[in-house]
């Protein structure tokens, strides 16, 4: 039988195994927005641990991350890991976002705003911003579905027709039980994802030789991609800044993520979840970027460093049935993202835009079917815009995966003052949220488009300095929402000082 | 300092350490032993920081 039989028939296998466990979800969905979209507040730490780890780590890691380390050598590993270094901060909001979440019922990161702010404004302003910049970082998942089953069948299956099925799979894995089904197909997702991936790698570092003989090779053969800056000059400080700052608070400026911080049932359970993504994390990321840097070793030269993953899995050293099973990990990698991203914005326009804003006396079961229409609608925008990228001719390194996504982080970058002011400035107010995140917004999307880097620094580097600079200056001439942010800080204050948190 | 300001302070010095060491300590040392082997020890400094905080955690009445 041929490869791309095997290819169709391993995902075959994927998306029935995937629908029998969202089916079997199904069986516990109740009724409500919380219901559908925070799985009732009530997930476990384990379940709650992979559906971290699989929202967050996408396509983008053995794709994305590994092609930028074959193009751009060690500063990759750096950038990825000033994000899980930016994970320390979650000893300071996860227990903050828990507790108001509870305390408030809020089920979109948007709706806090919201509150906390006391104004509708401030949440769709927010609202906006994921929804307009979380449509390039869906579209990175799609086409690194569309890479890999491309590339695996030597181009037999079209880069569509992967991101037609990435696509299909994500909207009915988010609409047939919403976060239930997700965070359970996540977690299933992710263990193929890290069980797959140190697989092959162990195959390909034996095929080398072993670590001792691979680093040695790398050593040797490209020891200018062991520095920063690499010896071709890529990773100065002002493109590792204009990378890592907008990971860095990924974990809170990513709604898709932020809203995982409402949904453990406990405060074991929020340590379980804690603790499993940062080991998750750590381990995956070290697997991406040495699979990137064998990568470097077996298959130099190729001019789509995107493709360097696909190249890998098809030369002979792998076994075809384990590179098949790796394709399925890459792709469960890509739609556990891309389901958690749509039922988010699911969530967040049917919260912070249709209540908020367009009918405030909408009920909630009509609430959950709005969101529920706005799945396939979003999946349809990135679908085009996927399809749009993955046209673009040449080694285009605007069009990388890692580049289109850090791009999207910039975007959303400029929510994190309004959210920083939230938790801890009294002095904020809405007009500064609103102002910063608009202007910063503008100034990032000017600057992305243009390409203009005045001092050499990133867009997401100047929107952040603009946005900080308004999101002060404006709140210290407005007036804030006194007595709702001493209610909520307060309330913080005695729950976190009660929790022996900090 | 209460214990939220030291948590702080010591994100800002490994953020610090981020950009100094494999910039101006490692930029010429072209080994897994430089910059690769410096993220890697020193976001498990980060991790096992983070462990130290949140293992101290109980549950909060509501």
């Amino acid at each position: 039988m041929s490869t791309v039989f095997w290819v169709w028939f391993g995902i075959a296998i994927y998306i029935a195994a995937g629908l029998a466990i969202a089916v079997m979800a199904r069986r516990r969905l109740g009724a409500g927005m919380s219901e559908f979209f925070l799985a009732n507040r009530k997930v476990g730490g384990f379940v709650s641990a992979l559906t971290y780890s699989a929202t967050t780590y996408s396509a983008f890691m053995m794709i994305g991350l590994a092609g930028l380390t074959y193009l751009s050598g060690v500063g990759a590993l750096g950038f990825e890991l000033t994000y899980l270094c930016g994970m320390f901060m979650m000893v300071f909001f996860l227990p903050r976002y828990w507790l108001v979440g509870r305390k408030y019922g809020y089920v979109s990161p948007m709706e806090l705003l919201s509150d906390r702010y006391q104004s509708k404004w401030v949440g769709a302003t927010a609202a906006i911003l994921a929804l307009v910049f979380l449509v390039p970082y869906s579209a990175a998942q799609l086409m690194g579905v569309g890479y890999l089953m491309n590339g695996i069948s030597q181009g037999a299956i079209p880069v569509v027709a992967g991101i037609i099925i990435a696509a299909l799979c994500a909207i009915a894995w988010s609409n047939i039980a919403g976060m239930r089904s997700v965070a359970w197909t996540d977690a299933f997702q992710a263990l193929i994802m890290i069980a797959t991936s140190a697989v092959v790698l162990g195959v390909v570092v034996a095929a080398l030789g072993g670590f001792g003989s691979f680093f040695g090779k790398l050593e040797s053969a490209s020891p200018g991609l062991l520095t920063v800056p690499t010896a071709k000059g890529a990773w100065s400080i002002n493109m590792f800044i204009g990378y890592a700052l907008p990971w860095l608070f990924f974990l809170i400026s990513n709604p898709q993520v932020s809203q995982r911080l409402f949904i453990p049932k406990s405060v074991t359970a929020m340590k379980q979840m804690l603790s499993g993504f940062l080991i998750f994390g750590f381990i995956y990321t070290l697997i991406s970027v040495l699979w990137g840097f064998s990568a470097t070793l077996l298959v130099p030269g190729l001019a789509k460093p995107d493709l360097a993953t696909p190249t890998l899995l098809s030369l002979p050293i792998i076994p075809m049935g384990l590179a098949i099973i790796v394709m399925i990990g890459i792709t469960a990698a890509a739609i556990s993202t891309i389901d958690s991203i749509l039922l988010t914005l699911s969530s967040v326009w049917a919260r912070d835009i249709h209540k908020g804003l367009i009918n405030p006396r909408v009920s909630e079961r009509r609430e959950v079917r709005v969101g529920q229409w706005v799945i396939p609608i979003m999946t349809i925008i990135a679908f085009v815009f996927a399809w749009w990228v993955a046209e673009q001719p040449g080694n285009a390194f605007e069009f990388m995966i890692a580049r289109l996504s850090v791009a999207a982080s910039a975007g959303l970058l400029m929510a994190v003052p309004a959210i920083f002011g939230a938790f801890f400035w009294k002095r904020a107010t809405a007009a500064g949220a609103i102002v910063s995140c608009v202007v910063g917004a503008i100034v990032v999307l000017l600057f992305q488009i243009t390409g203009w880097k005045p001092l050499g620094w990133w867009p997401g580097t100047w929107g952040f300095i603009a946005c900080l600079i308004l999101f002060v200056g404006v709140s210290l001439a407005t007036k804030p929402p006194r007595k709702k942010a001493d209610e909520f800080i307060g309330y913080l204050k005695q729950k976190l000082s009660e929790g022996r948190f900090i | 300092m209460s214990k939220t300001g030291w948590a702080w302070t010591w994100f800002g010095f490994l953020l610090a350490l981020d950009i100094a060491i494999p910039w101006f300590v490692l930029t010429h040392v072209e080994k897994m032993s430089g910059a690769f082997l410096f993220w890697t020890i020193w976001v498990a400094a980060a991790i096992i920081s983070a462990f130290v905080i949140f293992l101290k955690w109980k549950g909060a009445k509501r």
